[in-house]
This record gives structure tokens, C-alpha cells and sequence, in this order.
């Protein structure tokens, strides 16, 4: 008895729902229970609720918040702080005599982590600009937390470090955004943003994938305000002049570009050069190099679908 | 590799970097006013001479350190160094010449064939990097024998590296690896 005891302590605290003893239990942390899956019947009891004290609503702004927890932590990026501050005071008591108040100086808080903090700040508003999702925006301050941890690169302006983070997440994610995306939403130059991709690629010693004319096609075309007949029509063109050649050594943006020029130019939506270069962020004459090189084969890069507002022919000539 | 072909590639030197130095201190104002060919930089502090046989150009620093750019050969920066030296002597300086380094050295090569830099850059990562948006050549970078080598589509490539042995090392080892990734030949 005294001997099996210990072994039945251990074994006691395994909860099953009496009418399934082989269904795993469900636990459901808001409300603190174990739910059996196949009857729905609760099981177990926890003592500790680990949902919000409060419920606080969006349109109040109450000036007392009455939640005493503060924050949500994000260990995965800080030094996992745990230090308590001085708040300002409310109420009379804390100000001393000629209105100062007691116990001004709110302890900075991980003097450390305080440039990466800003540095986090800056990278959720320049991904705001252009509306990234929240898994790019994580990514980038996992990059940029990697980086300032190596301090290879510590004599670089954070900005310039955390605008280069942002365009490796979004390589890294399959949506790649140009350089000059990127320079549109940050105050660094594109020289500056391209050097530090090198040498964030080399301290991290990960590399990225070619950018491709496909990647972009969606976006500048809905720039554009296309159809979807005009876009694909585009991306076929593109990755067949890629395909045949058509056009080495011109960066991929410049030939998606003159691509979009050619597909809208033949449908009814017509676009001038300079809409297209305004949108991808190209020169239009580099579009119309570009499109000289494709020209003379127009006929083959359409797609065998595609239907002609103006016919191979009318395409114009630049 | 290279040898194993008809025709032999041509690797042209365009640019030899050496420094030296000559060992006392230089009054920069003085070389300014009484040099021929000379360019004065007082924001930078230094002054640039222009010699016109060999043709190279020299930043002198008042320390007495001086750069040389410009040379086509190993032995053309070496003779173009003491020559230099040799006009700082005339001047009235008490140089001395001494260590005398061949720093970098560019050379350029043509291909006899294109090349699809998108094969060549997957075939060789981490080593080779390109970036259309950056620079229209891909990089390949050889640590172990400090090289860096540009390779464009048409063909060309662009070395440089230490001194004129080290590139013509690179263009060896790396002619095997630019061949898998040609253009067929057309039209």
C-alpha cells in the first residue's frame, strides 16, 4: 500500500472523461478547462485563468487602465525584461512642494535593447507604408535582432541596417520588393540600403534567391489598375523574352516593365511609357530599350489565348 | 583548361595600384607651387602627380606615403615610383625609396562565348552573388586567393586581385565554371 502510493500520486492527476477514457482532453486555456472532444463533456478544473483581467474596450480611453499586467512580453526579440517602473503619479500626494513631482525619472528600461526597440518601431512603420503583413514584419526583426546581436555591422545607421532587413525578409518571403520600394518608404539612400544587404547576407552567411519577372507582375499591375487577361498576358511575355533570351543583362524589373508596356499597348487598356516607369520605378527609357529588344519578336511572346485589341502589327514602335 | 583551347585568352592589365614610400616628411605646398603637372587638393591634403611616360598618376600624401595609379604593368609602377621619386629628389626633398607594394591589380578578359549569368550564379552560390538591380555583373569572390572576378553576359570579365599571378590563377580556375554556363552560339 505504502509503496504503490507514491506510484498512484503520479498517476491520479491523468483526468479522462468518464464515458471516452481513450480520447485525449482539449485543454482550453481562456476558460481554464479540459474538454473531451468526442462528447464535449468538461473534465478538469484549473485553478488559473491566464485570460485578461479586464476587459478593455477600444472606444474608451480611459486614463486609468485597471489592468495590472502591463504589456504583452515579446521574449522572442528583447533581453526578456522584467523590471518594474515608476509610472507618473496621480493623485496629490505624489507631487512635492513647489510642484514637482516625487520619483520623476522613470527608470530607463534595458538602455541595451533601446536602440533595437527604436529600431523595431522604425521597421513597423516603414512596412506600414506598403502595407506588409505582420509575418514580413517578424521576420524583419528577427533578421535585424540577429544582425545587431553579431555587431559586425555596428558602425551602420540602424535605419539603413533595418530597411536592409526589410528587403530580405520580403525576398525571403517570395513577394520581393525593388530597392526602390524600399527607398520610398525609408529616409536612406539606395546605395547606402544595397551595400548593407552585401554585408548583412555575408555576416548572416544566408543567401537569397534571383528575383524573377513574375514577382512583380501582380502588384504593378494592379498599380496600373489592369485587368487580369493584360496581366497574364505580361507575365508570359516576360518570362518567354527571359526564356529566349531576348534581353540579357537588363534587370528584371526593366523587363517586366517593357512586358506590361507590350501586353496593355495590344489590349484595349492602353498605358503610356511613362505610367509604367512611374509605377515599377524605372526610367521610361529604359523601357524603351527594353521593349526594342522584344519588339522584333513580339508575335512569339504572346500568349496563344490572347485577345487583340490591336492586332501584332499596330503594336507601336519605339 | 585555357591551354586546352585553339585560341589563347587574352588577359589585358589595365590598372596596376602600388604604394610606396619615401621615408621623409613632404611639404605639399612647396610641390604644389613648383611641380609640373601637379594637381592641388588642400581639403583632402594631398597632391596629385601626372607623369606622362609611364602614364600614371601618384597621390601624395605629406607623410611622405604616395600612391600610384594608373600603370599597366608591375614593372611600369615600379618604374613610374622611381621616377616620381626621383622628381621629389630634384625638388629638394631628402627622399629615400622604400617599400614599394603592388597593392591591386585589374585585368580585363573576353570570352569567346556568352554567358547565362543565372545558371552561373546558381551554380556557384554562396560564392558568386548578383543583384540585376544592384550591378548588371555577378561577382565571384575566391577567398583563398584573394580574387574577385566580374563576370558581365556578353562575355567579358573584369579581375582583380593582388598581384598579376593571383589573376592569372583565377582566370583558370574560373574558365572551367564560365564554360558550363555559355550561350550556345546563334545568328
Amino acid at each position: 500500500m505504502a509503496s504503490t502510493s507514491r506510484g498512484d500520486a503520479l498517476a491520479l492527476p491523468r483526468v479522462q472523461c468518464p464515458n471516452h477514457p481513450e480520447a485525449i482532453l482539449v485543454e482550453d486555456y481562456r476558460a481554464g478547462d479540459m474538454i473531451c472532444p468526442e462528447c464535449g463533456l468538461v473534465v478538469g478544473d484549473r485553478v488559473i485563468d491566464v485570460g485578461s483581467e479586464w476587459r478593455t474596450f477600444s472606444n474608451e480611453k480611459a486614463l486609468k487602465d485597471p489592468s495590472r499586467v502591463g504589456d504583452a512580453q515579446n521574449p522572442l526579440l528583447n533581453g526578456g525584461d522584467l523590471t518594474t517602473m515608476i509610472s507618473k503619479g496621480t493623485g496629490a500626494a505624489s507631487f512635492d512642494e513647489f510642484g514637482n513631482s516625487k520619483y520623476q525619472n522613470r527608470r530607463t528600461m534595458s538602455s541595451s535593447d533601446r536602440a533595437m526597440l527604436n529600431a523595431f518601431k522604425e521597421i513597423t512603420t516603414m512596412a506600414d507604408r506598403i502595407n506588409l503583413p505582420r509575418n514580413i514584419i517578424d521576420r524583419t526583426n528577427n533578421l535585424f535582432k540577429q544582425v545587431y546581436e553579431q555587431k559586425s555591422l555596428k558602425g551602420r545607421a540602424n535605419d539603413a541596417i533595418a530597411s536592409a532587413c526589410l528587403y530580405i525578409a520580403c525576398r525571403q518571403e517570395g513577394v520581393p520588393r525593388t530597392f526602390k520600394e524600399i527607398c520610398a518608404v525609408s529616409r536612406i539612400s539606395k546605395k547606402e540600403i544595397g551595400r548593407c544587404f552585401k554585408l548583412i547576407l555575408k555576416a548572416l552567411e544566408t543567401s537569397v534567391d534571383l528575383i524573377t519577372t513574375g514577382d512583380f507582375m501582380s502588384r504593378f499591375c494592379s498599380n496600373l489598375g489592369l485587368p487580369k487577361q493584360v496581366q497574364m498576358a505580361a507575365t508570359y511575355i516576360a518570362r518567354k523574352a527571359v526564356e529566349l533570351d531576348l534581353v540579357p543583362g537588363r534587370s528584371p524589373i526593366s523587363v517586366a516593365a517593357a512586358a506590361i508596356y507590350m501586353a496593355s499597348q495590344a489590349s484595349a487598356e492602353k498605358k503610356t511609357q511613362k505610367e509604367i516607369g512611374d509605377i515599377a520605378g524605372v526610367a521610361d527609357v529604359t523601357i524603351r530599350q527594353s521593349y526594342r529588344l522584344i519588339y522584333p519578336r513580339a508575335a512569339e511572346l504572346f500568349p496563344p489565348d490572347f485577345k487583340f485589341d490591336t492586332p501584332v502589327d499596330k503594336l507601336p514602335q519605339l | 583548361m585555357d591551354s586546352s583551347n585553339d585560341e589563347a585568352l587574352d588577359i589585358i592589365i589595365t590598372n596596376v595600384v602600388a604604394t610606396f614610400r619615401v621615408r621623409c616628411h613632404l611639404n605639399l605646398r612647396t610641390i604644389a607651387l613648383e611641380g609640373n603637372n601637379v594637381i592641388y587638393k588642400p581639403e583632402v591634403g594631398k597632391v596629385l602627380m601626372k607623369l606622362r611616360k609611364p602614364k600614371i598618376t601618384a597621390s601624395i600624401w605629406s607623410s611622405g606615403k604616395i600612391i600610384c595609379t594608373g600603370a599597366t604593368s608591375e614593372d611600369d609602377a615600379k618604374l613610374g615610383a622611381r621616377r616620381l621619386a626621383r622628381v621629389l629628389q630634384k625638388m629638394g626633398f631628402r627622399v629615400r625609396f622604400s617599400a614599394f607594394k603592388v597593392v591591386n591589380v585589374l585585368a580585363v578578359c573576353s570570352m569567346p562565348f556568352a554567358i547565362h549569368l543565372i545558371d552561373f550564379t546558381k551554380n556557384n552560390r554562396p560564392i558568386a552573388s548578383y543583384e540585376p538591380e544592384l550591378h548588371p555583373a555577378a561577382t565571384y569572390r575566391i577567398k583563398h586567393i584573394k580574387a574577385t572576378i566580374q563576370v558581365f553576359s556578353t562575355g567579358s570579365i573584369t579581375l582583380t586581385g593582388p598581384n598579376v599571378q593571383n589573376v592569372a590563377t583565377a582566370v583558370e580556375q574560373v574558365y572551367p565554371l564560365l564554360f558550363e554556363c555559355r550561350k550556345p552560339l546563334r545568328k
